[in-house]
């Protein structure tokens, strides 16, 4: 099973995170249904926020023999969407719930949440 | 209706069985419980075979050579709630009539994957999207512990408490993979793998082991008889974006459908063996259970009560941290220890002449639901 068909970035200048919207009940689905889906007639892509914070998470210590690094992973409430997202989080070493994080698209992973210095405005 | 009874209960050691065909290792289970229930195989009418990675016709495998005449045998996989969900269905057709004596077993043989996490069930898109990502059972358990540890008056010596009473408890256990105590120090100076999760709070992830149950509609083994009170199985409802990580919701749905099933109180509960993958699973499952109030599992834990010798014995096998998670032979299991409690026949772990206990564990291994499936059964003695 590959996501390489699943679209979570809209397309062109400003690529905004997408999800499905189920026509019938306003519920987002994340990530998006596949148009090849049977519950795809269903829905409809909107964008949504890419921005959220932190609910939980956690650091992953790979096994030392593996000679992966440590990396942290968590949910992040979307802004505004009644989304709960998981993914892995990069820039801070220390990530703490509240904290806030910024979508971005990832060539790997489809995305990634960045941290967003408080100092800077979104 | 008819009545279900635990006539026989056996189970292998857990541990790492390398090199052991599933025949052999299974069959240890299986003739043990049917000697336990004093019947011969020739009494078994049908059997149910719990199995995750075991591949396809297991049950039949294991019990070719048993000289059994084409009776019914089914296979059931639903992840770590494997071996409960068996227990469940083999229940539903004696209720129904369908027949009076079955053996239902669990085996797992988790050596042969040479190790690390289990894997999802990568057939489906969120869960492939958030495994690529690095989502895996610790990670998932990991970040609910750190929500406990935010939300909660509890702190990291609490979790590894529970793992230190747990392996306490494998200590008294011939049948357990890890029978060396350990301490709160040794816990937290362990590797970490899921931070605030160190090694020694997760399930051994090499392990291998059989479990066996007879069940029937009447024990005649003059032993005081152990009933099935009540039998629940439940799957995940979709996530919402606002769920409490720290609620349990499907065990705690499917404790209650049990308690009202059975017509028990929580409070009447003096033995469980749940489903402690994680030690930070066991503290959410005192509430979810309703062992303790929402928000107090720590002080039910502090308080000594979940000890063997304490109001109710949580684990007293050792549960899933030091007996072993062998994913389908877990449900049988914790139902072959909590028999054996309710029938005095536990050993140096023995709790003091409990009259009901119950077994709980939960199957992941999907995105986007708490659990994919979890079960809860509640068991009962009553004098010859």
């Amino acid at each position: 099973m590959t996501n390489s068909t699943v679209q979570l970035w809209s397309e062109g200048g400003t690529r905004t995170l997408l999800a499905s919207r189920n026509r019938h009940t306003d519920r987002l689905h994340f990530p998006p249904i596949k148009e090849t889906s049977p519950l795809a007639t269903d829905h409809e892509l909107v964008s949504v926020p890419s921005t959220g914070t932190l609910y939980s998470y956690t650091v992953i210590h790979p096994n030392p023999k593996s000679g992966l690094a440590p990396h942290a992973l968590g949910y992040v409430d979307i802004d505004d969407a009644p989304l709960r997202l998981f993914g892995k989080l990069q820039g801070s070493n220390s990530p703490a719930i509240g904290n806030r994080y910024r979508a971005i698209p990832d060539e790997q992973f489809g995305y990634v949440f960045e941290a967003i210095n408080e100092g800077v405005k979104p | 209706m008819s009545q279900t009874y635990i006539a026989g209960a056996a189970m292998t050691t857990f541990g790492k069985h390398t090199g052991v065909l599933a025949p052999d290792l299974a069959q240890k289970a299986i003739l043990n419980a049917v000697k336990d229930a004093e019947i011969s195989l020739n009494d078994v009418q049908a059997i149910y075979c719990a199995n995750v990675f075991g591949g396809m016709i297991l049950g039949q495998v294991i019990v070719r050579d048993l000289g059994l005449k084409g009776i019914p045998v089914y296979n059931v996989e639903n992840a770590c709630a494997s071996g409960a969900t068996a227990v469940h269905l083999a229940r539903h057709a004696i209720s129904a009539g369908q027949y009076d004596t079955v053996l239902v077993f669990g085996i797992e043989q988790l050596t042969q994957l040479g190790g690390g996490t289990i894997p999802l069930q990568l057939n489906d898109q969120m869960t492939s999207l958030y495994a690529q990502a690095g989502m895996v059972l610790p990670a998932v358990y990991a970040m609910r512990a750190t929500r406990y540890l935010h939300e909660r008056e509890a702190t990291r010596a609490d979790l590894a408490a529970i793992a230190v009473k747990n392996r306490f408890n494998g200590s008294l256990n011939e049948y357990a993979q890890q029978q060396s105590e350990t301490t709160v120090e040794e816990v937290l100076a362990s590797r970490m793998v899921a931070d605030p999760l160190t090694l020694l709070q997760c399930c051994p992830s090499q392990v291998d082991g059989a479990a066996a149950l007879v069940l029937t509609t009447k024990d005649r083994t003059g032993r005081r008889p152990v009933k099935i009170l009540a039998s629940v199985v439940q799957s995940g409802i979709r996530e919402e974006h606002n769920d409490d990580i720290l609620d349990a919701e499907i065990t705690a749905r499917a404790a209650r459908l049990a308690y009202e099933q059975a017509g028990v109180s929580p409070a009447e509960v003096e033995v469980v063996e749940l489903h402690d993958a994680f030690t930070i699973a066991e503290l959410l499952y005192y509430e979810a259970l309703g062992l303790a109030e929402k928000g107090e599992g720590v002080q039910l834990l502090r308080s000594g009560a979940t000890r063997i010798n304490g109001k109710v014995a949580v684990n007293p096998s050792g549960g899933l941290l030091a007996k072993g998670h062998p994913l389908g032979a877990t449900g049988v299991a914790q139902m072959v220890e909590v028999a054996w409690q309710l029938q005095g026949r536990a050993g140096r772990r023995q709790v003091d002449s409990p009259k009901i206990g119950l077994t709980q564990c939960t199957g992941g291994g999907i995105a986007g639901v708490d659990h994919a499936a979890s079960s809860v059964h509640l068991l009962g003695v009553s004098d010859v």
